[in-house]
């Protein structure tokens, strides 16, 4: 089974999460490079590219669900690891802005 | 069987001897000599069978699928010597323990003793060249040792020195030599070579294979010019001396020009090369040892000289002088020991052994007296002792030798006059020491000493009579038993009779013994202490004057030639690369075409964009912004996986990922301690460093490109028929799993990792080593800055969390252990079937545990951690080599995967393989490995802090 024969009940959804994951990626990237001063940078790819992440991961479960024809939850592995990390990275170059600007 | 006891017996007996106490004096004494003991009746028990059978062989299979074997033959002359190498052996093991003073450390000296012995009969019953030259070497090592026996005096290690520098450097020029009789013969086999003594002399290489081998004879048996090694070897303790430099090891050299003579022997240059050098060493030697004042002195010169005498006879080409050679190898070594330990017992009971100081012993020492005597007069050529007889044989030799005229005449003369010498010395040396006014300054009252200790010289002196007296009854049956072996059916008639009639060699006799004494009576009025006529040629400046001029010239050589700079090293390297890889392009170009690359995927061009891109930056940043670069070199690693990834490689891609993670780790905990950069650059860069730089430029560019176009271009052919299709196919039916490369790692190349993870274990206790002793550079040598403003308190390793900022991320941190743990083990377990393995699985492990480091600081989480990392190191090893043993026990070789297939209650269906076992070996050793390298990195910073108050208190 591949993806042409997706029924659309899975497709659709699955498409929409992509295509707003991808807006989120692209938002949080825009973000990065326009925003004025470290502050106000640091939200744009830690909020909106997290957000992103998290509806590709949504979009991987139904589509693997569906190929597999059970449940497939993997990629809340994934999740669970990009909350785990991404906070720390962020959190320690925050600490290094505050630290340069004192 | 009892030929490999022989050899094994001593060597045994040495690895006891070297662990036991230092003051086991006696118990030393009694190992080695049953030892010596032992091998002597094992050898004399085989001359049944030597008379029945003619050569014994032994063999043990070595690396039999190259053809290799440690092979054993003992023919009558290998009888012989063996027997005189063990008997010599047993009489001076006796002599030793009256010899070696309590204060001794004896366990060092029986070791090496016995450990020669080995050797000497290893050179004597070997079955093979190389096996042959294996053992001279030993022998060299072995001598070396017991000549610095009294390592704390100078002239001790000084004449260890020399003796070991010349006879190895003999011993590779025999190895050459033997190499090359091998390759004439097709086979390093004796027997073989012994049979092809026509083919050799008639070869091509014949003289180059002759003259290596006679170099290395020569050298071994200290004959002119390399004489001079010997007389400083008599730094050693006597019993060294009485045994390896009169008995035994010298006769080395001789023993092998004897085992070779029917192979090289027989031919003009043979004749020139060993006769003349036996002349010069036989005259010279006689000559020198005139003007000795030490009592070993005298010996070492005279043993040069009877060594002399004996290289002459076998380089005469006559079947009757090798008779004779083997009969004064045994001659010399009798009585010649026996002196050696006379000289020994006057030594150790008067405390000197200088022959000016030493007088009239005779009334305080009778019975060593009359044996030193009665060697002595053998050693002269005294009718009625064996000296006599084999000398007789000389000049026999050197009166009928058939040669044109002026060789006829001069050799007989050569001979008289050596023998004159001979009896010279003898005379001096008795007369010196035991006879005339009783000496009064010395440093001991001299007395007899203790029985035992007289006990192997007399019996020697003994020997010397009975062999004299009655030669056909007693060394008779056991020489036709030597020669024979040596000549076979060419043997010729010899009598051994005392008397031959008046004849021109008892004419020559009676000559030298007259001369000698005149020359005596001369040399008695005359109170220089100068050697005349020879006193400038001086062996040991000539060694001294290469020595120097090679290290003086080789220290030249080394300043011309290279640089300390690193920048001029790596300029050569690169340009010597770029020349090799142009060279074959320049000769052939066909072939070198570069196929169109066709148009990439746009997503992967993209990536690689973005990669080329982070390695300019790299390049760009390193010299100024390091972290920037470090950062930069990550993302082209990023790039690289990506790129496996994509191309269906995703071991690659794993194992590079994790790579990466660790290298960017090592590298930013490296990063502080790199000296700060000078930034103050210079406002006008002078004209030569632009153009230096240009130059670099422009030759990394060609290297860098050229590299790249030709794995391009390897890469782009077609792959050639090699053997990853048999991986491909066999990795299922013969590894039983699904993942080929991890197949090929864990069985198929097991032995391999099993090397490659030992490797990796030492490197990281090495790293670990080292960085305990590190010194970083002054400039980087303080706290850094933010440690500075910063000044926190120690950690408080109590406290749940650590304080201030790192709160949060430690407890985030902390929860990623489980999950990591988990994934490690993931892919370990799954390795061997779909991608991952154990050293995959390792990296992420390490990974977590240096996060932990540097989230929670080294004092917080090494408060609460249980985390070993050398015990990880060891444990890894101790699995993979258990899996490795498992095979033994089904009686497979070693690291054959085993495996179990079947059901357990609760688990379900089960299969488990030793191969498991050894993935798990590499996964802990990983881990061990990495973590301890990072963390002994990771400690400097840790060491410098607390350094900083122990300063703070000084100042």
């Amino acid at each position: 089974m591949n993806g042409a024969e997706l029924s659309p009940w899975i497709a659709l959804p699955a498409a929409a999460l992509l295509v707003l994951g991808g807006l989120l990626g692209l938002l949080g990237a825009l973000g990065l490079l326009r925003l004025s001063d470290f502050y106000a940078r640091i939200h744009a790819p830690t909020l909106a590219n997290t957000l992103g992440a998290g509806c590709v991961l949504i979009a991987s479960i139904l589509v693997s669900s569906a190929i597999a024809e059970r449940p497939v939850v993997h990629e809340v592995l994934i999740t669970l690891c990009v909350i785990l990390s991404s906070p720390v990275t962020a959190m320690l170059l925050m600490r290094a802005a505050v630290y340069r600007d004192r | 069987m009892s030929l490999l006891a022989i050899i094994l017996l001593p060597f045994l007996g040495s690895l006891c001897a070297a662990f036991m106490p230092a003051n086991a004096r006696n118990v030393e004494a009694w190992l080695a000599g049953t030892a010596a003991l032992a091998t002597t009746v094992l050898v004399a028990s085989l001359y049944g069978d030597i008379q029945a059978e003619g050569v014994l062989r032994a063999s043990v299979p070595w690396a039999p699928s190259l053809g290799l074997e440690f092979s054993l033959r003992m023919d009558g002359f290998a009888w012989v010597f063996a027997l005189l190498v063990a008997a010599m052996g047993t009489l001076v093991v006796l002599y030793a323990r009256y010899y070696m003073s309590p204060e001794d450390p004896v366990p060092r000296f029986f070791s090496f003793f016995l450990a020669f012995m080995g050797a000497m009969l290893g050179v004597v019953l070997s079955g093979n060249l190389i096996q042959l030259a294996m053992f001279w070497e030993l022998t060299s090592l072995a001598s070396f040792m017991l000549i610095a026996y009294w390592n704390h005096r100078v002239d001790a290690r000084r004449g260890a020195r020399m003796a070991l520098t010349v006879t190895a450097t003999g011993g590779l020029a025999l190895l050459a030599g033997m190499l090359i009789l091998g390759h004439i013969a097709g086979s390093y086999d004796l027997d073989v070579v012994l049979q092809a003594g026509d083919t050799i002399r008639a070869h091509a290489w014949y003289p180059a294979a002759l003259a290596l081998v006679v170099l290395g004879a020569l050298t071994k048996s200290a004959q002119f010019p390399f004489h001079f090694w010997l007389p400083h070897a008599m730094a050693a303790p006597t019993p060294v001396s009485a045994y390896l430099h009169s008995a035994t090891m010298v006769k080395a050299g001789v023993f092998l020009l004897a085992r070779l003579w029917p192979v090289l022997a027989g031919t003009e240059a043979w004749f020139w090369i060993v006769g003349s050098a036996g002349l010069l060493s036989l005259v010279v030697g006689a000559y020198l040892a005139l003007f000795q004042r030490d009592m070993k002195g005298v010996l070492a010169y005279s043993t040069i000289s009877h060594l002399g005498l004996i290289t002459l006879l076998l380089g005469m080409n006559s079947p009757l002088a090798l008779v004779a050679a083997v009969f004064h190898i045994i001659n010399h070594a009798t009585f010649k020991a026996s002196l050696f330990m006379a000289a020994g017992i006057v030594d150790h009971e008067t405390g000197t052994r200088d022959m000016t100081r030493l007088s009239g012993l005779y009334r305080a020492m009778p019975i060593t007296a009359t044996l030193a005597l009665v060697a002595a007069a053998s050693m002269a050529g005294v009718p009625l002792l064996n000296g006599f007889l084999s000398k007789e044989m000389f000049f026999a030799e050197t009166v009928f030798i058939d040669r044109p005229d002026f060789q006829r005449l001069g050799l007989p003369m050569a001979a008289t006059l050596a023998g004159m010498f001979s009896v010279a010395y003898s005379l001096r040396f008795i007369h010196c020491v035991f006879f005339g006014r009783p000496a009064r300054d010395l440093p001991r009252a001299p007395h007899e000493p203790p029985g035992w200790m007289l006990a192997p010289s007399a019996l020697l002196v003994f020997a010397c009579l009975l062999v004299g007296m009655f030669p056909a009854h007693t060394i008779g049956p056991f020489l036709a038993v030597a020669t024979q072996s040596i000549l076979g059916a060419s043997t010729p008639e010899y009598s051994l009779a005392i008397w031959h009639g008046f004849n021109l060699p008892l004419m020559m006799s009676l000559a030298a013994l007259a001369g000698g004494i005149v020359l005596y009576q001369l040399l008695l009025r005359r109170r220089a202490d100068t050697v005349p006529l020879l006193e400038r040629l001086d062996g040991k400046r000539a060694f001294d004057f290469v020595q120097t001029a090679l290290s003086t010239g080789s220290e030249r050589l080394l300043r011309i030639l290279v640089s300390r700079r690193l920048q001029v090293q790596l300029l050569l390297i690169v340009v010597f690369a770029l020349a090799a890889v142009l060279l074959p392009l320049t000769a052939d170009r066909a072939g070198w075409t570069l196929a169109s690359p066709g148009l990439p995927d746009p997503a992967f061009a993209l990536l690689w964009l973005v990669g080329g891109a982070c390695a300019l930056g790299t390049a760009y940043k390193a010299k100024r912004h390091r972290l920037a670069a470090l950062v930069l070199s990550g993302g082209t690693g990023l790039a690289t996986c990506l790129t496996f990834a994509w191309f269906s490689a995703p071991d690659l891609a794993l194992t590079q990922l994790t790579v990466e993670v660790v290298t960017v780790v090592l590298l930013l905990l490296g990063l502080r301690w790199l000296p700060r950069r000078n930034d103050a650059s210079a406002p006008d860069i002078p004209t030569s460093t632009r153009l230096r730089r240009w130059r670099d430029r422009s030759i990394a560019l060609l290297a860098g490109g050229g590299l790249g176009s030709l794995a391009y271009i390897v890469l782009t052919r077609p792959a050639g028929e090699g053997i990853s299709p048999f991986f491909l196919e066999q990795a299922l039916p013969l590894g039983g799993g699904l993942n080929v490369v991890n197949v090929i790692l864990v069985d198929f190349r097991g032995f391999d990792t099993l090397g490659e993870i030992t490797v990796l274990g030492i490197v990281a206790l090495t790293v670990y080593a080292l960085l305990r002793r590190f010194r970083p550079a002054p400039e980087s040598m303080e706290l850094t800055q933010q440690q500075q403003e910063h000044s926190a308190p120690p950690p408080d390793t109590d406290a749940v969390l650590p304080p201030g900022p790192m709160a949060v991320p430690a407890v985030l941190v902390r929860l990623l252990m489980p999950l990591a743990l988990l994934v490690s083990l993931y892919f370990l377990l799954r390795g061997h079937n779909a991608p991952g393995g154990g050293f995959v699985g390792g990296l992420v492990l390490a990974t977590t545990v240096i996060l932990q480091y540097i989230v929670g600081g080294t004092v917080w989480v090494e408060s609460r951690s249980r985390l070993h990392p050398p015990h990880w190191i060891a444990l890894g090893l101790l699995a993979a080599a258990a899996a490795g043993c498992g095979a033994w026990l089904a009686s497979l070789p070693f690291l054959t995967s085993l495996a179990w297939h079947g059901s357990l209650p609760l688990v379900g269906e089960l299969h488990i393989s030793t191969v498991l076992l050894f993935d798990i070996g590499v996964y802990m050793l990983v881990v061990g490995a990495t973590v301890l390298m990072l963390v002994a990195l990771a400690h400097q910073s840790l060491r410098a802090h607390h350094r900083k108050p122990a300063r703070a208190g000084e100042e």
